[in-house]
């Protein structure tokens, strides 16, 4: 069978205008079923003909799954709230900065007006053995073809390296984690609350799949709670041009600090795994400690610890030591 | 029904990548449905009464218990199945749905199979009698004997066994084939993953070859799944437990030694020390005490 | 009084179709019964196709053909045929088939199987040139005299030249030289020697090369998308055997070519073949992921060079070795970079050694400063380091080197119209502040460091000898008819501007026709290596003048006196100082019309182009036709224009990011006719420039031999926020001596400005040290900023 790609093949397309009609779709086609959110990582896809789901069941009709709510000093935000709605929203902005300036990096502005919340932490890898539909051990093969000898792999990862060397390219997971936000999944048993740090599934639990979504599940509502509100923030992204690109190395971190000293902290790093790490060392390192220079230094050491480049991604490692050095420094 | 996984590659070119998941489901179904009917079966027949034929000759000079598995033996084979267990578990539970790392597990039990496989290889070659694991003609009638006593209750007696019966020679000969397959292709498997020992290469072999390895190793473990449960069953079916119980304590008693051994074949005597090689066995001649002076 | 045109802004006369989306381009276009085309693209590197199946295609319901290459006309390679028996890159076209719309094409071509024999392949010509290497075709890897050979060289070269880490140069396949630089490398106060890699990258323009194609009346209606319109038709009626008249081409618009689509693209031909076998009309719409394979990219170069220099900064001697990735189809670049540095630097001694290998990626064209962009991004900053280790100024080293309009230059010493380099270094310098600026080189602040630097980039700007046609209707405008596309210049406006002055007409008097060769068109040139504006503001000055003449002597038989009494202004014709009286133009054309003859075109000059003359009897009769040849003179010079482009950058020395905050380009182009859009070309030329040295990237899996960066978003062209808001452009603005109306073009020389500014700023942020590589991204400058083991060698390419 010859290749094609760039001519999206016919699916069976349903536009559902509730949770409840959302769920029993998927649930009614299981595996054939694909949830289709702002569409910036599904019609790459289907566009290529490499995922070629039989039901397309679009979540851009229901209203419930958009908009922000508050919950005390908390907020709920539905799985379909766009990506520029949440980094213009004051009320984001004043309590969660770190998840305005993530939800602000993402690729350019038409981008973040289409895509959402939920569909940003659930995309797919950008690793490109991958998406060049190549039978790698995410696409269900028996090959990473990223990892070979001669492979290029600047883009891959450093940690949590199981087989597949992909990362996650979401700009906002890591802010996620950082701040305990949950996600809400709903099925057609019932709902689950998953914390954000385990809704990213790293390949040595689950190679094909980048979250804890299972076929019939639905992300419904992301909560950040409200325990790091209005706490000091760092987020940043680097990447090879300004916009429309996903990140090298992101970091984001969260500090509650008195007198020149880190009471709490959560540092998170993405685009050096499959999933959002939070660096729970680090954490415990800077906790107690003052904010300072020493500190910095040596979280960033710390934080690279365990990590191993492939051919081209030794520079990772100076990235993300660097950028947690930053984050430790930001608490001053 | 998946069989084989095909995949197109980065050419397009039709490549074998594995056994197809559905053996999976279809090993355990079909070990699960042998179980099943084996037990059906055999309360449907009336269960077993092994028609204990006359003791031979020179039963009185025996001991109450006989010994059948040395220590060494004995530890063999449960560190073997430990690691063996791990092994099934790690390769197909992700794959029925219970998703964990599994592959760290996975390769580190595989090299442990593996060692305890060399000690095996050794140890039977230098200190037991390879000759009691020897499948001859002989093994061969008793089997078809056995079998159709099993069938046909009133069938006669099939004549009794040497120190292994023919079934466990036979299970144990597959066994080998099984796992070898299962090792060397497992071991060829880890040149693709991150481990101490080496960086991996996934280019080492080409498309066809690492097709066929995984292809291997996939009907290697699923028939593992088949084996390993059909010898758990048998091993705790109570007519079985016996022998269970002698690969535990590493004896068994002489009422049972008299039942299913023929003391011809396997003679457990005093003098068997000074027979040696004539048919009976190493474990009671390893451990006798002319043979470690 | 009539405006003044030169030198004004104007709203192109497309401007309102583009930006409310009513231009049509390539895939605009419909006809009826039309049906889609979809291609079967190689999956490998190197290929031969053994058998076809499409059985199982062209028995599906709305498939309606199939076109293979047995069904295109036969080339031997290196040319290319738009359908091959033997790819030799992955994505080249083996087959397409047609059906009643995309979706079933393309499932069509899904069920075909090809089956395919992998033959050898070979990325890096350095691979190929090694003992034993592959060569990307089966008759050799690289021409010589036109003869296909297997080059290699041999295994000590290689051995000594990694062992010293630099390029391995054995038997070159071009070489030239002036003067003794092994001479004048002794005599050197300094030498400076690096081994060099600029990278090959993609051009992807925002309209992929789609096109759509029927045949009516034996002849052949092609809507495509193209850089030229009248060179492009006649392209294609060369590739198909075809009369020029029998093909009637439109190409109003072209979403961008940059070099890739000068005279159209071969899978031009596709729909037009496709569309004679089924007997409908074929629509080919490109994909990006095709454009990616098939839509051409910049040949890359690994290279190695040493510079002498005097202890004031006179660089005495050049010496270039250069290898060029000639892709699947082979690339000449390297001619025109070892010019351009010779041109630049003007060294007395100088040597040029370059060799241009075949291999199996995708094929490569000009692209916008073809080999000239290259080399003086790569050059400027080892030139900047001469400069610092003899304390001599950057903007000084290269005024001192750069040369006047007196400048031999190239293996054949061609000497050029006009050279203001000086003047635009000067300029330059002055608009963006090299005095004060100079002195921010290294300043730290936080774990920012900032770096300053200067690219002086030339390239070729004009030729000569085209023809104008334009017309004075009974409607009182000027029509004037360009065969020149409209590749996004403004240049089918601007090129008529000169026209339209010397006619002392305002610009709402004017109309212009383009875009549809069924309208008349004139020979013109292609439009590529900036010629357009020097060529055609020609061009149709001398119809311009011929019109005038015309005028003149139709008001003097019609009101008396001599031709000479009469001026032009405002439409209207008239003795000179007695404005209210005379004709107007209307008046004129009416006149020209009842004259005939001449007049009206039906008598027309001896020396213009046969296909002027068909264009001309085309729109004879309809008014009064000025047509002339360009006959200005002044052949056997060259013509170039100048580019300096300054730049500031920020470099965070903990992520290798670095950030453009200021920029400034002055350009040396002559005349300057339009300057809005003079602005635009200079400033999206540097930016074009500063993507290639920083962003865009193009990475190869050696194994399988396929490319990544197959999408926009991959290749990574610079966006909005890569680029300083606040950047400047000046030009100097002294009308080229030789040419009517003095201007040259501009199109092309800001790129190599651009990116040199980049990487010389960026080579001095890093204290001096020059990575002699792009793209500079952020893995590579974090590698060298941490002192981490490079994953490269010195040579490697394709990387990431």
């Amino acid at each position: 069978m010859a290749t094609i790609r760039d001519m999206m093949p016919a699916f069976e397309l349903f536009q559902p205008a509730t949770v409840e009609d959302a769920v029993a779709l998927l649930a009614e086609h299981g595996r054939e079923a694909w949830a289709l959110a702002g569409g910036l990582d599904s019609m790459d896809w289907f566009k290529d003909r490499i995922k070629r789901p039989r039901v397309v069941i679009d979540l851009g009709g229901i209203p419930d799954l958009t908009g922000i709510q508050e919950r005390g000093e908390g907020l709920d935000i539905g799985a379909m709230t766009s990506l520029s709605a949440v980094a213009a929203d004051e009320r984001v902005r004043s309590r969660f900065q770190l998840l305005a300036d993530a939800a602000s990096q993402v690729a350019t502005p038409q981008i973040r007006n289409q895509g959402t919340l939920g569909g940003n932490v659930s995309q797919d890898t950008r690793c490109w053995y991958y998406r060049s539909g190549w039978p790698c051990y995410r696409a269900g093969g028996n090959t990473c073809y990223a990892s070979a000898p001669q492979a290029m792999n600047r883009e891959h990862c450093i940690l949590g390296a199981s087989r597949c060397v992909a990362v996650n390219p979401s700009d906002t997971a890591p802010a996620l984690v950082a701040l305990d936000a949950t996600m809400d999944v709903r099925n057609r048993r019932g709902t689950r609350t998953v914390a954000a740090e385990d809704y990213f599934v790293g390949p040595a639990i689950d190679i094909t799949r980048m979250t804890a979504l299972k076929p019939g599940d639905l992300l419904t509502s992301i909560r950040v709670p409200a325990d790091w509100a209005g706490a000091r923030f760092y987020f940043e992204k680097v990447r090879d041009r300004g916009s429309w690109d996903f990140a090298l190395v992101t970091v984001a971190a969260a500090f509650r600090t008195a007198g020149g000293r880190i009471d709490q902290a959560r540092v998170v790093v993405n685009g050096v795994a499959a999933y959002p790490v939070r660096l729970h060392d680090v954490e415990r390192l800077v906790t107690g400690a003052p904010a300072s220079e020493e500190t910095a230094q040596a979280a960033g050491d710390l934080a690279v610890q365990g990590a191993r480049p492939l051919k081209y991604n030794g520079y990772k490692l100076a990235l993300m030591r660097n950028l947690v050095r930053r984050a430790v420094r930001s608490a001053a | 029904m998946e069989v084989l996984r095909r995949a197109a590659n980065p050419w397009g070119q039709e490549v074998l990548i594995g056994i197809g998941w559905d053996l999976v489901w279809l090993a355990v179904v079909a070990s699960a449905a042998f179980v099943v009917g084996h037990m059906v079966w055999v309360r449907l027949r009336g269960g077993f009464t092994h028609e204990a034929s006359e003791p031979g000759p020179g039963s009185s000079g025996l001991p109450e218990r006989v010994e059948r598995h040395s220590f060494a033996a004995r530890a063999f084979h449960w560190v073997m199945s430990a690691a063996m267990l791990v092994l099934l578990v790690t390769a197909f539970v992700p794959v029925l749905g219970l998703q964990f790392p599994w592959v760290t597990l996975h390769w580190v039990a595989g090299l442990a199979l593996l060692a305890t496989v060399l000690w095996h290889i050794v140890h039977s070659i230098g200190w037991q009698d390879l000759g009691s694991m020897w499948v001859s003609a002989r093994d061969v009638r008793e089997g078809f004997a056995e079998l159709r006593q099993s069938l046909d209750p009133k069938a006669p007696p099939a004549p009794r066994a040497g120190k292994y019966p023919f079934d466990h020679k036979l299970y144990h000969h597959v066994v080998v084939v099984v796992s070898f397959g299962a090792i060397a292709t497992g071991l060829l498997m880890m040149l693709r993953i991150d481990t101490p020992f080496w960086d991996r290469n996934t280019y080492l072999l080409s498309d066809a070859a690492w097709g066929w390895t995984y292809l291997v190793h996939g009907l290697s473990g699923v028939s593992l799944i088949g084996l390993v449960a059909g010898h758990i069953y048998f091993a705790i079916r109570p007519e079985k437990r016996w022998i269970t119980w002698s690969m535990v304590r590493g004896w068994i008693d002489r009422e049972h030694y008299l039942a299913h051994h023929d003391p011809e074949r396997w003679n457990v005597g005093v003098d068997a020390g000074a027979r040696r090689g004539a048919g009976a066995i190493a474990d009671a001649v390893a451990r006798a005490p002319d043979q470690d002076a | 009084m009539a405006e003044k045109l030169i030198g004004t802004d104007i709203a192109p006369p497309d401007l309102v179709a583009k930006i409310t989306g009513r231009a049509r381009y390539a895939e605009d276009f419909r006809a009826d019964g039309m049906a889609f085309a979809k291609l079967l693209l190689s999956p490998m590197p190197h290929a031969r196709v053994r058998r076809i199946d499409a059985e199982r295609a062209l028995s599906m319901p709305g498939v309606l053909g199939i076109l293979t290459a047995d069904d295109v006309p036969q080339r031997d390679a290196p040319a290319e045929q738009c359908l091959t028996n033997e790819p030799v890159y992955e994505g080249e076209p083996i087959l397409a088939v047609a059906a009643v719309d995309e979706a079933t094409a393309a499932e069509a071509v899904e069920r075909i199987r090809v089956d395919l024999e992998p033959l050898p392949f070979v990325l890096d010509p350095l691979e190929s040139l090694r003992p034993g290497g592959a060569d990307a075709h089966v008759q050799g890897n690289v021409i010589v005299d036109r003869e296909w050979k297997s080059l290699k060289w041999t295994a000590e070269e290689f051995a000594s030249a990694e062992a010293a880490g630099r390029l391995p140069m054995g038997e070159p396949t071009s070489e030239w030289s002036h003067g003794d630089v092994d001479a004048a490398f002794a005599a050197a106060d300094l030498i400076v020697e690096e081994t060099i890699v600029h990278q090959s990258v993609t051009h992807h323009p925002m309209e992929p090369r789609s096109n759509m194609a029927f045949w009516q009346n034996g002849k052949l209606h092609i809507f495509a998308s193209t850089q030229s319109t009248a060179r492009t038709r006649a392209a294609l009626a060369s590739a198909l055997e075809l009369d020029l008249e029998d093909i009637v081409f439109v190409a109003e618009y072209c979403g961008g070519g940059f070099g890739s689509k000068i005279s159209g693209s071969t899978v031009m031909q596709i729909p037009a073949l496709l569309s004679r076998k089924i007997g409908r009309p074929v629509m080919h719409r490109v994909t990006r992921y095709e454009e990616n394979y098939f839509g051409r990219a910049r040949p890359g170069f690994q290279g190695w060079v040493k510079m002498g220099f005097r202890a004031d900064g006179r660089m005495t001697a050049l010496d270039l070795y250069l290898v060029e990735e000639g892709g699947a189809y082979g690339s000449g670049d390297f001619g025109t970079a070892g010019a351009v540095a010779h041109l630049t630097y003007t060294p007395e001694n100088v040597r040029v050694r370059a060799v241009s290998v075949f291999t199996n990626t995708p094929p490569k064209a000009a692209q916008r400063g073809p080999g000239g962009a290259q080399i003086i991004s790569m050059l400027e900053p080892i030139v900047d380091k001469g400069a610092r280790q003899l304390g001599v100024d950057r903007l000084a080293i290269r005024s001192l080197n750069a040369p006047g309009s007196d400048v031999r230059f190239g293996p054949r010493l061609m000497g050029l119209t006009s050279v203001h380099a000086r003047e635009a270094l000067e300029l330059g310098a002055r608009t963006f502040g090299w005095d004060e600026k100079r002195m921010l080189s290294g300043r730290r602040n936080g774990t920012k460091v900032t770096g300053v630097g200067i690219g002086l980039s030339p390239y070729t700007a004009g030729s000569r000898g085209y023809d104008g046609l334009m017309v004075v209707r009974p409607d009182g405008k000027l029509h004037v008819h360009q065969g020149i596309g409209n590749l996004g210049t403004h240049s089918i406006a601007d090129t008529a501007r000169p026209a339209a002055e010397l006619l002392g007409l305002s610009w709402d008097q004017v109309e212009i026709h383009w875009g549809d060769t069924s309208l008349g068109v004139p020979r013109s040139s292609n439009q590529a290596g900036s010629q357009t504006t020097h060529a055609h503001t020609r061009a149709n000055h001398a119809a311009a003048e011929d019109a005038k003449r015309k005028i003149q002597e139709v008001a003097a038989r019609t009101l008396g006196g001599a031709p000479g009494d009469y001026v032009l202004d405002g439409g209207r014709v008239f003795r000179r100082g007695s404005r209210g009286s005379g004709m107007s133009f209307a008046d004129v054309a009416r006149r020209a019309i009842e004259l005939g003859g001449h007049f009206d075109g039906h008598e027309l000059p001896d020396d213009i182009h046969a296909e002027t003359v068909t264009a001309a009897s085309k729109v004879a009769g309809q008014g009064l036709v000025g047509v002339a040849k360009d006959n200005y003179g002044g052949d056997g010079a060259g013509v170039y224009s100048w580019v300096v482009g300054f730049a500031v950058v920020e470099l965070d020395t903990e992520t290798g990011v670095v950030e453009v905050v200021d920029y400034t380009g002055a350009t040396d182009c002559g005349t300057v006719i339009h300057p809005r859009s003079l602005g635009a070309q200079v400033l999206g030329g540097s930016i074009q420039g500063m993507g290639m040295a920083m962003t865009q990237r193009w990475v190869f899996d050696p194994k399988w031999g396929v490319p990544f960066a197959k999408r926009l978003y991959t290749a990574r062209p610079p966006g909005m926020l890569d680029v300083p808001l606040n950047a400047q452009w000046a030009a100097v603005g002294i009308p080229d001596p030789t040419t009517p109306v003095g201007a040259k073009g501009i199109g092309e020389p800001p790129v190599g400005a651009g990116a040199a500014a980049i990487t010389c700023a960026v080579a001095d942020a890093l204290g001096g040290r020059c990575l002699c590589r792009t793209p500079l991204t952020p893995d590579i400058i974090l590698t060298e900023l941490e002192g981490l083991r490079k994953p490269y060698s010195p040579t490697a390419t394709h990387i990431g």
